[in-house]
């Protein structure tokens, strides 16, 4: 591998290892992805798939291989890369306005002290219409339903004009009028080359917005297109023999 | 004479910005939850005001020197998830407290009567009391603005925060000290025991009527000079300690200000079910 290739890539992870206090959670992921690619993690719960979302934000340590964004290490990178975590991982009491929330994409960009300008308030104006919550700027954090929490920090990971975004379960709890919100920027951002990858145990959405799914459970089981790797048979053996019906050309897991 | 000799004035004063400070950092502690570590931080100023006494150095130092080995205690603390902080800091409250004790105990004609590190003597401020009661006051509200970005980050999402380069344990110490700073000001006029609610209740009160911080800090500070004023009035009123008038008028005041946000149905706090959706 070059420099030059290593730079064109906005994300590549060669055999990597992350995990807490030295002991890996998740062994061997290989990834390459270009500009504008959607990347799925699949996997159940406890499969690695938050854990490696924070190592490459560079909030876990990268324990064997080598992880880089852009061409930078992971925690050089941080002005490129956008993050939207669970919203469980919020207090949700805190005094904040969807506006003030957005905002905080614009942090980096402001510095922690001065003034904000004309164009970090357009920025946020700009990113809460694309969600539909242009009506929602004043309103308290807290009194927005489950789906519109999820489209505020979505709109805080666009305002902050990121390079490549990594969403941590961002279907969770969500209502169908913000999943499509969500999915259809998403889709927009992706057509203009920013880079997608975004974790959930939600086989359909995976299917519907991926172009490259990464099957994890461990370690990496598959990498590839959907229809590839949500296999009956991929799953099976990363899902550890839980039953997996095929269905007119669908994988459905099924509970045991 | 000058306005400044009587002691009646310049307790007048200290309890206005006493009030103040407590009800400007109080919005923290109850936003960030950190009501315990408050607690703690004013029973562990109490061994180093003792021991400052007993040298003869200023209290204030002393309270500051011990209020930050304890801040800086629990920040390491709770960087360490398999800690207990709670347990840690309940330890450290008690252990404070009969170290202080202890040290009283220990002297033989001690010159200062225990009951005024218990109970705070605001009659006794000096303008020099009054002096670092201000510039304390001016350095917790310019350090509150400047860093009123980074705080609010990490604490609405920490997690968020640290992946957008904001070094949050750093900044979680910055706010630990400016409340030690807020706590040692205040618990020589209020007292070791008494300044918590001062601290609490005002912002505690003022949360309920607004979502938003600005409103809520201004609430917060007016309910805090406003109880400070309250309990010295009483005190002189009706000859009762000032310490303790002064946190039963901002125990008063959260008790009518619940009272009074259940009344009016306005109040814009979570509805319970929406906090479950959230999970």
């Amino acid at each position: 591998m070059n420099d030059a290739a290593a730079a064109d890539a906005a994300l590549r992870c060669t055999e990597v290892s992350v995990g807490y206090h030295g002991t890996p959670v998740l062994t061997n992921v290989t990834l390459d992805l270009v500009p504008g690619q959607r990347l799925a993690l699949i996997g159940p719960n406890g499969a690695g798939k938050s854990t490696l979302i924070k190592s490459i934000l560079g909030l876990v340590p990268v324990l064997a291989g080598t992880c880089t964004v852009l061409g930078r290490t992971p925690s050089h990178a941080r002005t490129l890369i956008g993050y939207v975590p669970q919203t469980d991982s919020l207090d949700a009491d805190f005094p904040v306005t969807a506006g003030q929330v957005v905002m905080m994409g614009r942090y980096r960009r402001i510095g922690w002290w001065r003034p904000t300008r004309g164009v970090d308030r357009r920025a946020v104006q700009e990113a809460l219409d694309r969600l539909g919550l242009a009506d929602h700027a004043r309103t308290h954090f807290g009194v927005l339903s489950g789906g519109q929490r999820q489209r505020v920090l979505l709109a805080r990971a666009i305002a902050a004009e990121p390079r490549l975004l990594l969403l941590d379960e961002p279907f969770n709890g969500v209502d169908l009028v913000s999943q499509d919100a969500i999915l259809s920027v998403l889709r927009e951002l992706g057509a203009a080359g920013t880079t997608l990858v975004l974790s959930t145990h939600d086989l359909t959405l995976a299917h519907e917005f991926a172009d490259t799914v990464c099957v994890l459970n461990g370690r990496q089981w598959a990498l590839g297109p959907p229809g590839a790797t949500l296999t009956a048979d991929t799953l099976r053996r990363a899902y550890g023999g839980h039953a997996i019906e095929l269905r007119d050309g669908r994988t459905v897991l099924v509970e045991p | 004479m000058n306005w400044w000799d009587d002691a009646l004035h310049r307790a007048t004063a200290e309890v206005l910005l006493a009030g103040a400070l407590a009800g400007l950092v109080g919005v923290h502690v109850v936003l960030r939850r950190l009501s315990f570590f408050t607690m703690a931080l004013t029973h562990a100023t109490f061994p180093g005001v003792v021991a400052a006494s007993i040298i003869g150095v200023n209290i204030i130092v002393g309270g500051a020197v011990a209020g930050a080995i304890v801040a800086v205690g629990v920040a390491a603390l709770s960087r360490r998830r398999s800690q207990n902080t709670a347990a840690a800091t309940g330890v450290m409250l008690s252990g404070g407290f009969a170290l202080g004790a202890g040290l009283v105990a220990s002297q033989n004609g001690f010159s200062r009567d225990l009951t005024s590190f218990l109970v705070g003597s605001i009659l006794t401020v000096s303008p020099q009391d009054l002096m670092a009661t201000a510039v304390a006051l001016v350095v917790v509200a310019a350090v509150l603005l400047t860093c009123a970005r980074p705080l609010r980050y990490s604490g609405f999402d920490p997690a968020g925060a640290r992946a957008a380069g904001f070094a949050t344990g750093g900044w979680d110490v910055v706010l630990l000290l400016v409340i030690e700073v807020a706590v040692v000001t205040i618990v020589p006029a209020v007292g070791t025991i008494l300044a918590l609610a001062l601290i609490v209740a005002p912002a505690a009160a003022a949360r309920q009527w607004s979502h938003r911080l600005s409103v809520i800090t201004a609430l917060a500070v007016t309910l805090g000079a406003l109880s400070g004023l309250g309990g010295l009035y009483a005190s002189s009123r009706w000859d009762v300690a000032a310490g303790a008038s002064i946190t039963l008028t901002a125990t008063a005041v959260l008790a009518l200000s619940t009272v009074l946000s259940r009344l009016v149905r306005t109040r814009p706090t979570v509805p319970v079910h929406l906090r479950a959706a959230s999970a």
